[in-house]
Order: structure tokens, then C-alpha cells, then sequence
């Protein structure tokens, strides 16, 4: 752990892109006064060999172990230089950039001189976010243990098959039951795929052979506790007991049921069928002169994506058919907008054995009678009957019961339509330590057999890779991950509840009041999580709210009376922000960008201390509404906007002092009507006078924020959770809860207010005082000192039959 | 293996070569290239293809620079050349405009309704081209940031190049929206010539259901 922090600066003159339009002597004689930077230099490109060179040199003279790159887009070459200096051991986080190219020498018309300055309020800003850097040490994570291969799909033998060849041992979980049956419930999740059972017999028979196979006996998923490498999963068994076992990994493998469709189509099961049902039906009652329809009624049914899925089945059944009961006759109704979803050579054969593909208009409702269906022609626009004996039907597909409550167990989310999805995290890979939950099967997005065997495959080899890097010592934790800290943690879940990446767990069973824990190989870092937590127990470590916080505030200490900061999320607003530069558009040099990795991540701490230590305004550039790459960032920002917009408006400020903008970041021309309107506004307001009283007023604000548990709960109960699909803000009673949100927002700020005078003043004071120190109306301030005595924040005594109070 | 080690040990067994740039004497260590040496004493030459963040691939040829030895002399991409011992360099001769004007003509032909491409050929008196045009709204000159820094600075390959030859050109792969494309912005910003600018918004993926249920069969 290094205590003795050493920043150093290196400018980059970039050949003609900055020198001329920065007078970058003076921004290094103001950089190199701060008292955060240990060195500060100039250098023509610290980004080619030559540059490299000499920083390495410097690093080691001048022993630095903290650098801020004044240069280009840190988006595009952050990673260059994190690479570089790896072996110096400066790792992730330890290195940061200012983009002074885009953000300073173009995108305004100052001098010089003036570019100077403004670059080296970002750089000094920049220095003071290293010195609150307390760099964690490298982790790794080491798998030591059995996988579990979970769901009972068909995959599963897939990826079992796979775990055995790799040399892994792996159970086989308890929905699977006895595998001589599978061969009989196959049909059911994956019709006409006799193809494949030679096939599937062949696997099965080779992982039951496998002396890495564990076959489980049957159960139900009852609960997941612990993290990558160290699974805890809780059975109940078919006789009332409750089995844990333990796993280093899980892969599920889940396929989704097939129902008959609604009632509309004439299922009745017994001559109008679904496919699933097919193979019963034959051999029950058998075909012999029937005439077979297929009716893939799927886009009728409104599920018109799975028609080719649907089409082959029923060509399989049709040959089968045609094969087997040569004078029958097989018919495949499909919709026009269909594509048949044969090769060359099927479709030889489907002529062949006379089976019959019917187009029919899509205008015209097939209509299903007693022995007809009445279809309209393409050809003529008439309507004609096509006789049946049987009718055989497209299923409808859709996740349900076992399979669904199994997946919610697993965190699987069911996030967007009827599927399951696997959390697919939307950022850059090196941010994660490895993909999600393995999912393979039906039950991901429909499919035929083929593909879900194939996933299963995958899933295993992908497990396989974990291992084996854990076995290298490679598996290795990334940086920028949260933690919780179990002595703060409450084990309220509310962290759970947000967290889109899926990462955080309990260590042991279910149940309130425990303590939650991050699996960091899934933890994103997207920190909205840590921005939550009402007891801050969740940290996100090597990009604390602690360094945000020092960063903001040195760059807010440094605010002139009308210059705003915007902090711009590495999604929206930055990339927005460094392609507004890189195309020379002008926007307002009294707008000073921040980047953070996302708004979301941004504690109401952060936004109040930007205020306390002197802008006069703040801008939040998120993503666009819904491309949030962190659990819904952008909309937990506007709820803490919202937070700030209340409490400024209680202090007395203007409460369009803080705004919540979207950026894209292909549109660069917006994102200048943006920062420009927001200077405007807030150039129009003017400077918060840093009278006594405000200051006081704005530190309340801060404390409250920060470190007051209920008004941060409050805030975090009504922050957009990863299963509200859309945010619609049509909650129930939203005015009543904002309201009530409002009020006990106005009784804490009181509350924190009065403890804060009587802390400062360090005296004993009389009601009077107090509400004449704050301002406030004597009976409410009377109200809130009794409950403050009552918990014990304030004491009371008596002096002349006077009550007098002082803080606890 | 990083750069910096890689370096050091070259460096170990060889003392820092010397040679020449414009007249000038240069040092560089192994392993830097010609462009990197220039730029680093302030020689200007004009690049396009290459950037910073990725590697080198010396796609555009327009920083070639000429090598002379005696009567004898050669045109090198110098964002790829490695520097050695004794190489005269020169970056302005009347070989190296000639063939840089012949580039700009070429790339004024495939790329016409780049501006970034329309300036620099300018600044060296190109302004139209005897090349045929194929595309008159055509800006992306493939030269493969794109997706160099996809691959390398991102960690994706979210886009690469699709078809060959003529009709080569940058997209994900079958030219639909990518599930793997994380809509980070990297191609948009690095793009010399906002190609990309206009291309992203076909690529940047919509959401994964959405996505699925275009491309599941």
C-alpha cells in the first residue's frame, strides 16, 4: 500500500494540436504550484515510444506513483498507457487523463493564456482526486471445486459431456430426475428432432460412464448464496428434507415450455393438437389414411419471429409422415410473410415425398372448421377448403413455472419479452472479471435442438477457460469493483434490489438483515449500488465517492463567480463532450467538464459538496434515457437531481442551479445547445454569496446528504429498480409520496441544521437562539430539539427556568 | 509482453541509434519507428491512419518519407518504418510530394465528402482528382481505426471490414446492429474523416430482445 502519494503531470503538446492554442508554460508553472503535484512536464507526445521512455525514467527518479496525462481522449488512450506502466505498478485507477486537446485548446475562443487556466483547473482537480486514491492491492480469484450443471435441459448434456473431456467434475442437478426417461420428455420441449436422439443417447451414455459425473437425486432449487468459486445451493428434496451443496461454478441449462396456443385456433387435443403432442398422438392412435395438416400458425398466434422455428418442426413431422404412413397426405399451411426454411436438397425431398407447402394471404384469416380450413389463394384471391384429419398446431413458447422460478433463483433476468436473458453486461470487457451466469437452452431465446446442444457446448468450454486461468493464477479481479463493508452493512437489500449486474448475493441463505456480499468477477463497477447504500457500506473501490467527492469539490473551490462544471458520464456526456472537440464546435468556456464513469454512480454527497465548495452550478450530462450502461445510472441521477433541487430550494437558492441533461455521443451539436443553455442560466442567476450564513446552510446541506440514513433510504427506496422495465413515472400516488418525501426532508434539514449550530457554537443556547440563528419558526425548531433530546443527539438543562441545549 | 519491457531489454544489448532527419541528427532507441522519432523532435509529416492508441498499420501511405543513400534513395510509410543506424530520412522532398499528392488524388476518389480529407489534400495544392468517383457522398477511406480500436483499445470486435476489394467496406458483421458493439463511441471518435459519425447509429446495438428476434434464423 502506498501512503506517500506522488503525482506527476505530463502535458503533451501534440504537435500543432495544442501548443498554439494553450500557452502550456504558464498552465505548467500553475500546475506545478499545486500541492498535490510532485512533478509537472512538458512533453511533444508522452504517447509515442519516445514519450514512454521518458515518463518510465521519471516514474523511477522521481519514484511517482500516481500520473494524470494532459493530452488527448483518455476513452481512446487511457488504456494504452495503463498498459505501459503496468509494470511499473501503476495500475488501474492510478492513471488518469484530462482530454486537454478537446476540452480546452478547441471548443472555445479564449487566448492562450485563458486555456491555460481553464486546463489547469481540470488538471489540479484531476491531482486532488489522486491524492484521495487509496489504491487496493490485486486480486485474484482461484476455483477450486465442482460445477454445477443446473435446469435439466437438454444442454445440459452438452455442456457436461464438454466438463468431462476438459477434466472437470461437475453434478448433474436434480430436475433432470432419471435419464432414461429423457428420451420420452424430449418431444415435449424440442418436437420432431428425432434426428438428433442417436446422437443424444451417444452423449448421455458417455457423461453417465464419466467418473467426473455426479448425478444428484431430484429437487428443487431452493436457494443460491455466495459468489464465483464459492456457490452454495439449497435443495428441497422429493422427501420434505433440504440439501445444500457446494459449487465453484453454475451452468444453467433451462429450456422453455411449449403451451398449446389460445383458444381461438379449436386446440382441443384431440384432432387439433400442438407439435409437443405429435409424438403421443402417433402412437396412440397412428396416421394411416389421414390427411395431416400443419398449420404454423405463429404469426396469427402474434409470435411471428418463431414461425421458421415452428416450420421445421412441422417439416419434420411431415416427412415423418409422408415415411412412415405412405397413403396419408401431409399439408404445411404457412403465412406468406413466411420464408421456407429449407436448403436445396430438403426441398427436393419435401417434393419427393409429396408433401404439400400452402401459402396462404396474409390479408385473410385462416378460418378452422369441422374437417376444413378455409385459406385464402395468392394466386386468385379465392378462398378455398383444405380438408383435415388431423390438425397440428404451432405451440406457444414461454418460460414458465419450474423453469421460470429456477432462473429467478439463478438472478437470470427476465428482463425484456417472455426469455430469459443472462445479465449481458453493456461495457467495455476488461471492466468485468467474466460473462454471466452461463445460460444454455430453449429457454434463452427459442430454439431447435441443434443450438441448444451447441450451447451447452459453449457454456461448458467457457467454464473450462475459467478454470483454467484460475489454475494459471490468471483469473485475476478487476480493479474497479464494489465491495461491502459487513460491519456497516444493514442487510436492508436495497443494493440488490438496483443492481443490473447481478453481483451482489447473500453469503448464506435467504432472509432479511443480512449482510450482502459482491461477487466481483460479474461486478460491473457501476457503482450506482455504492452511490445508494443509505449506511455507505458499499464502496467502489479505486474510484470512491471519497476521490469523486475531492475532485469535485477542487474543481468547484476553483470556480469563477458564473462558471458552472458539468460532469459528463463516459457513455454520454464525455464521448459527446470529445467529439464536440474533435469536429472545433464552440461552446461556453464557462462550462468546465468533469468526466465520471457514470452519473448514476455520482452520491448525493458529491453533487451537495460542488455547491459547499463554491460553483454555482452544476450540470449532469448522463446517457439517453434507457441506454443506461449501469442499472438504470441515469434515471438514480435524477432522482438525487431531484434530491438537490429540494434541498437548494430550502436553503433559498435557485433550484435550476442543478440539472440532469442526456447526451448521445454521436450528436456533439446537442450536446452544445446543452452546456450552453445550462451556462446561461445559471450566468443569468449569478454566484451563491458566500455569506456565513449560506456556507452553514450549504454544509447542513452536505452532511445531510451524505451521512443522514433515513433521507438516504428515502432516496434509495425510490430509485428505479432493474425489473421496472420502463420508466413510466405514473407511480401510484407519486405527488403524496413527494409530498411526504418533501416533509421529512424538511424536518431532517432542520434537525441537521440545529445540530450543526450547537456543534460550532459549542455553548449552551436557548430555544430563542436558535430559531433566531436559523431563521426558522420557533415552534418547529422547539418541536424537532425535544425529539433530538429524546434520542440523545441534544442535551437539555436548565438555567433560570430556561431551558438551554447543547449538542449530545 | 509490454512495450516497455520489450524496449528495455532491446535497449540493454543496443546503445541508442543515430541517424538523420531533414539534415538533422536524431537519437532513437530500438524499437521506435521513424514517425514516432519525428514527431517527437517536432518534424511534422501528415498522417491519417494512424493513431496513438493502436497500432500502426500503414494503411493511408500518406506519411511516406524518403530514404536516401548516395544516388540511391527509397519511399517508406514512416508510421511503420523502424528506425536504424545512419538512415537519412527526409520528409519534404519533391519525391515524397509527388507521391503524397497521388495519394490525396486517390483518396479524393474514394472518400469525396470527407472535409477532414478535402483540407489536407488542399494544403497540398490537391484539389480535384483524375480518378473516377464512384460515390460522391462516400467519406470512409477504410483505413481501419474503426476497428483497430475496437479490437485493441476496447477489447470488441464489434465491427471489421465486410466484403473485399472494391466493395469493401466497415460495418458489423452482415451489416445489421451488433450485440456485441457496447455503444462506447471509441470508432465515432477516432474516425479521421466522421465516416463513422454517420454509420454508428446502424451498429450500436438496440436492445437484446429487440436484437434476437431479428437475427435468430
Amino acid at each position: 500500500m502506498q501512503t506517500n502519494t506522488k503525482t506527476g503531470v505530463f502535458i503533451c503538446r501534440c504537435g500543432e494540436k495544442i501548443a498554439p492554442f494553450i500557452d502550456l508554460e504558464a498552465l505548467a508553472g500553475i500546475v506545478s504550484r499545486d500541492a498535490n503535484v510532485a512533478h509537472c512536464e512538458i512533453l511533444p507526445y508522452p504517447c509515442l515510444n519516445p514519450g514512454f521512455d521518458r515518463i518510465t525514467e521519471t516514474i523511477s527518479s522521481k519514484k511517482l506513483n500516481r500520473l494524470v496525462i494532459a493530452g488527448c481522449e483518455g476513452r481512446l488512450m487511457l488504456k494504452k498507457f495503463e498498459k505501459t506502466f503496468e509494470p511499473m505498478e501503476l495500475l488501474k485507477g492510478q492513471i488518469d487523463m484530462i482530454n486537454l486537446r478537446g476540452h480546452i485548446a478547441a471548443g472555445n475562443d479564449l487566448s492562450p493564456e485563458k486555456r491555460a487556466e481553464k486546463g489547469a483547473k481540470l488538471i489540479k482537480a484531476a491531482a486532488a482526486e489522486m491524492a484521495a486514491l487509496a489504491p487496493t492491492i490485486q486480486k485474484r480469484t482461484f476455483l477450486d471445486g465442482p460445477v454445477m450443471i443446473i435446469g435439466g435441459g437438454a444442454a445440459s448434456w452438452t455442456a457436461a459431456q464438454e466438463l468431462a473431456r476438459q477434466g472437470l467434475d461437475f453434478m448433474l442437478a436434480p430436475d433432470i430426475g432419471d435419464p432414461e426417461i429423457l428420451f420420452e420428455e424430449l418431444h415435449r420441449q424440442y418436437p420432431g428432432e428425432w434426428k438428433n436422439y442417436p446422437r443424444m443417447k451417444k452423449i448421455r451414455q458417455e457423461v453417465l460412464q464419466s467418473h467426473r459425473c455426479n448425478m444428484l437425486p431430484a429437487g428443487d432449487l431452493l436457494n443460491l448464496a455466495g459468489i464465483t468459486g464459492d456457490y452454495k445451493l439449497t435443495f428441497s428434496m422429493a422427501d420434505g428434507n433440504q440439501r445444500v451443496y457446494k459449487a465453484a461454478a453454475i451452468i444453467a441449462c433451462l429450456d422453455a415450455g411449449l403451451e398449446p396456443p389460445t383458444e381461438e385456433f379449436g386446440y382441443d387435443g384431440q384432432s387439433v393438437i400442438i407439435q409437443p403432442e405429435f409424438d403421443e398422438y402417433v402412437a396412440e392412435k397412428g396416421i394411416f389414411e389421414d390427411q395431416v395438416v400443419f398449420w404454423v400458425n405463429d404469426y396469427e398466434a402474434g409470435y411471428p419471429e418463431f414461425a421458421q422455428l415452428s416450420a421445421l418442426s412441422a417439416w419434420a413431422m411431415a416427412k415423418r409422415v409422408r415415411e412412415s404412413y405412405p397413403k396419408s397426405q401431409a399439408v404445411i399451411l404457412y403465412n406468406e410473410q413466411m420464408e421456407i426454411p429449407l436448403t436445396g436438397r430438403d426441398r427436393t425431398l419435401s417434393r419427393n415425398l409429396g408433401i404439400f407447402w400452402v401459402p396462404y394471404d396474409k390479408t385473410i384469416r385462416p378460418t378452422i372448421q369441422e374437417g376444413f380450413i378455409t385459406v385464402g389463394n395468392l394466386n386468385d384471391h379465392m378462398e378455398y377448403d383444405i380438408p383435415w384429419d388431423l390438425m397440428v398446431l404451432s405451440p406457444e413458447r414461454a418460460v414458465s413455472g419450474r423453469t421460470r422460478k429456477t432462473a429467478e433463483i439463478l438472478g437470470l433476468s427476465h428482463k425484456h419479452g417472455r426469455f430469459l436473458t443472462g445479465h449481458h453486461a453493456w461495457v467495455r470487457p476488461e471492466q468485468v472479471g467474466r460473462e454471466e451466469t452461463y445460460l444454455a437452452g430453449s429457454a434463452r431465446f427459442p430454439c431447435d435442438l441443434h443450438e441448444a446442444l451447441a450451447q451447452g457446448y459453449r457454456a461448458g468450454r467457457k467454464t473450462a477457460e475459467l478454470f483454467q486461468k484460475s489454475r494459471g493464477g490468471e483469473l485475476f479481479v478487476p480493479r474497479i469493483v464494489c465491495s461491502v463493508d459487513p460491519d456497516k452493512c444493514v442487510g436492508c437489500g436495497l443494493c440488490q434490489e438496483l443492481c443490473d449486474c447481478g453481483g451482489i448475493g447473500v453469503e448464506e441463505a435467504t432472509g432479511g438483515g443480512l449482510p450482502r456480499v459482491v461477487d466481483p468477477l460479474i461486478c460491473t463497477g457501476g457503482g450506482t449500488c455504492a452511490a445508494a447504500c443509505p449506511y455507505k457500506a458499499l464502496v467502489l473501490q479505486n474510484n470512491t465517492t471519497d476521490q469523486r467527492e475531492a475532485r469535485a469539490g477542487a474543481l468547484a473551490s476553483q470556480m469563477g463567480p458564473d462558471e458552472v462544471i458539468a460532469l459528463g458520464c463516459a457513455w454520454g456526456g464525455l464521448p459527446a463532450a470529445d467529439n464536440a472537440g474533435k469536429k472545433g464546435l464552440f461552446y461556453d468556456p464557462r462550462v468546465h467538464l468533469m468526466s465520471v464513469p457514470c452519473v448514476g454512480q455520482l452520491d448525493p454527497g458529491i453533487l451537495a459538496r460542488v455547491f459547499l465548495d463554491g460553483s454555482p452550478g452544476l450540470l449532469l450530462l448522463g446517457c439517453n434515457p434507457e441506454e443506461c450502461h449501469h442499472s438504470y445510472g441515469v434515471d438514480h441521477a435524477w432522482s438525487r437531481v431531484n434530491l438537490i433541487k429540494k434541498l437548494l430550494t430550502m436553503c433559498g437558492f435557485d433550484r435550476r442551479r442543478i440539472a440532469l441533461a442526456h447526451a448521445d455521443l454521436n450528436k456533439p451539436e446537442e450536446f452544445v445547445h446543452t452546456v450552453n443553455s445550462f451556462a446561461n442560466v445559471v450566468g443569468a442567476i449569478g454566484p451563491i454569496g458566500k455569506t456565513p450564513q449560506n456556507i452553514s446552510r450549504l454544509k447542513s446541506m452536505h452532511e445531510l446528504v451524505s451521512n443522514n440514513a433515513r433521507i438516504r433510504h428515502l432516496l434509495c427506496v425510490t430509485l428505479r429498480q432493474n425489473d421496472e422495465t420502463e420508466y413510466k413515472g405514473n407511480q401510484r400516488h407519486a405527488l403524496d409520496f413527494d409530498r411526504d418525501f418533501s416533509a421529512a426532508l424538511r424536518e431532517e434539514f432542520l434537525r441537521t441544521r440545529l445540530l450543526q449550530l450547537l456543534r460550532t457554537e459549542k455553548r449552551p443556547l436557548k430555544l430563542n437562539e436558535l430559531s433566531n440563528a436559523l431563521m426558522e419558526n420557533r415552534e418547529q425548531v422547539g418541536e424537532q430539539l425535544w425529539s433530538m433530546v429524546y434520542e440523545g443527539l441534544v442535551h437539555r438543562s436548565h438555567y433560570n427556568h430556561e431551558a438551554l441545549f447543547i449538542a449530545g | 509482453m509490454s512495450r516497455l519491457s520489450e524496449t528495455f531489454e532491446q535497449g540493454a544489448i543496443n546503445p541508442m541509434i543515430t541517424f538523420q532527419i531533414d539534415n538533422q541528427t536524431v537519437e532513437a532507441k530500438p524499437g521506435w519507428t521513424v514517425l514516432e522519432t519525428a514527431k517527437h523532435y517536432g518534424f511534422e509529416i501528415p498522417t491519417l491512419c494512424h493513431h496513438e492508441a493502436v497500432t500502426p498499420s500503414g494503411a493511408c501511405r500518406l506519411c511516406m518519407v524518403e530514404l536516401r543513400e548516395g544516388d540511391w534513395s527509397k519511399l517508406v510509410a514512416s508510421c511503420i518504418y523502424p528506425v536504424a543506424d545512419g538512415i537519412n530520412v527526409f520528409t519534404d522532398t519533391e519525391r515524397v510530394r509527388n507521391v503524397r499528392r497521388w495519394i490525396l488524388e486517390m483518396l479524393l476518389s474514394e472518400c469525396p465528402a470527407s472535409k477532414h480529407i478535402q483540407d489536407i489534400a488542399a494544403r497540398h495544392g490537391v484539389s480535384r482528382t483524375r480518378f473516377p468517383v464512384e460515390n460522391p457522398e462516400e467519406q470512409c477511406m477504410l483505413c481501419g481505426l474503426c476497428t483497430r480500436v475496437c479490437e485493441e483499445v476496447v477489447g470488441l470486435a464489434a465491427i471489421s471490414t465486410v466484403d473485399r476489394g472494391i466493395h469493401k467496406k466497415i460495418g458489423a458483421p452482415f451489416l445489421r446492429p451488433s450485440e456485441v458493439c457496447v455503444a462506447c463511441g471509441c470508432c465515432v471518435t477516432i474516425c479521421p474523416t466522421d465516416a463513422m459519425q454517420s454509420r454508428i447509429d446502424s451498429i450500436r446495438r438496440v436492445s437484446a430482445t429487440q436484437l434476437a428476434a431479428k437475427t435468430s434464423w
